[in-house]
């Protein structure tokens, strides 16, 4: 399934979509503009599940190495996900504008000089590619997490699932499955009801598709 | 035919197969081996002073925004790379050399309206339709400087009349309103001292 056409009918963006994406079914996209970094050499490079949608600006930093595996019905509504490595995010996740999700950070640790080797060999590579400073780390967003807009997931955190992280929160930290998190320095402001299960997801499929 | 990811920064040209039929602006001075991905970045370019920006060499501009005001100038140095930013002076902003500026960054040097309310109501009039912007009420602004080797994280904002030391990191998120020690880590809102780190 190459090509823009499949799901884009008008794209403002003269851009292509990656061949090493595996769609499900009913998939939607916006716009290539979403993978204009879309530079994975990985195979496949990205999945995304049955009815994921990637609307907005969302957008695909992928380097030669990266991988991201979104699950079927994710609603991916203007996030940046930035991938060296590995992220995967479940299915029925909510993914809000602005919002971050990295498995590449500055290692604190890094020298100024190492910093300045990787800003020299961007400017020597065509696509201006930025190696990362410091290993990266896989992030997982497990089934039914909700990341608010402008909140930055940082590399090897894992939410578990069906947590809220509320707008403009930075998680450093793994987040436990139903907790609701807010602000910078993070914290956990209360738990919810684990009711997402399997019968009531079912429920939803029969009560929520088509009409 | 399709676009390539990166064109040289060219005063005054138009670049090829670019989805915003804009140009780049004639009154920048730009060093070598400077690139940029589309004219959508000046989309708020209004400077009219000779240079209202000065980009050095080697310096790579992904999607950014640079709005600057009638009298505003922005300064980059060398090996800088800065992704989806925006970078919004009203009078000067200058950023160093091998400073990184991650997506959904925010540098500003004033507060776009003044805080007194009577002043504040006729910024609103001002800026309206059928106002005179030319006679907007005096707006606060501060320069903003980040010296070399300073690495700013995602969704990071940094306001008026703030010197960022160099080497200093921004992490992910901070809101920096202060002064920012040479070779500090920063976090959180108000951004805070985390630790020290090697230089």
């Amino acid at each position: 399934m190459k090509g823009k056409s499949l799901f884009i009918e008008y794209d403002w963006f003269n851009g292509d979509i990656p061949n090493n994406i595996i769609f499900g079914k009913h998939v939607y996209i916006d716009t290539s503009y979403s993978f204009a970094f879309f530079l994975s050499q990985q195979n496949p490079g990205l999945i995304l599940g049955d009815c994921a949608g990637v609307y907005l600006r969302t957008t695909f930093v992928v380097g030669p190495e990266g991988y991201v595996s979104v699950g079927s019905y994710t609603c991916l509504n203007g996030a940046y996900l930035i991938s060296n490595e590995c992220i995967k995010i479940g299915s029925h996740c909510l993914l809000a504008w602005g919002s971050v999700i990295t498995d590449t950070f500055l290692d604190l640790n890094s020298s100024v000089e190492s910093r300045r080797a990787a800003l020299k060999g961007a400017s020597l590579n065509p696509n201006r590619l930025l190696s990362p400073v410091s290993r990266p780390f896989p992030v997982k967003l497990e089934d039914n997490v909700w990341v608010g807009f402008e909140s930055v997931i940082l590399p090897g955190v894992t939410l578990g699932q069906g947590c809220v992280i509320g707008c403009k929160t930075v998680i450093s930290e793994d987040i436990p499955p139903y907790a609701v998190v807010v602000g910078d320095p993070s914290r956990i402001v209360r738990y919810l009801e684990p009711d997402d299960t399997e019968a009531a997801r079912q429920r939803a499929l029969k009560e929520y598709i088509g009409g | 035919m399709r676009a390539q990811r990166f064109y040289p920064i060219i005063a005054g040209t138009q670049i090829p197969n670019d989805w915003h039929k804009g140009k780049i602006p004639s009154n920048i001075e730009v060093g070598e081996n400077s690139v940029i991905d589309s004219s959508f970045c000046f989309e708020r370019y209004f400077a009219n002073s000779d240079v209202g920006l000065r980009i050095g060499n080697n310096v790579t501009l992904w999607r950014a925004s640079l709005s600057v005001e009638e009298n505003g100038y922005i300064e980059i140095g060398h090996f800088c790379y800065i992704c989806n930013a925006s970078i919004v002076c009203s009078r000067r902003i200058t950023i160093g050399s091998y400073v990184w500026i991650a997506g959904g960054v925010t540098i500003t040097d004033s507060d776009f309206h003044p805080i007194d309310p009577a002043a504040r109501l006729a910024d609103t009039i001002a800026i309206s339709p059928i106002g005179n912007r030319k006679s907007r009420p005096a707006i606060e602004t501060g320069p903003v400087y980040i010296e070399d080797d300073v690495w700013v994280g995602y969704n990071a904002t940094i306001l008026k009349g703030v010197r960022i030391g160099s080497g200093a990191v921004i992490a992910p998120g901070a809101i920096v309103i202060n002064n920012v020690p040479q070779g500090a880590y920063v976090a959180g809102n108000p951004a805070r001292l985390v630790k020290g780190i090697r230089i």
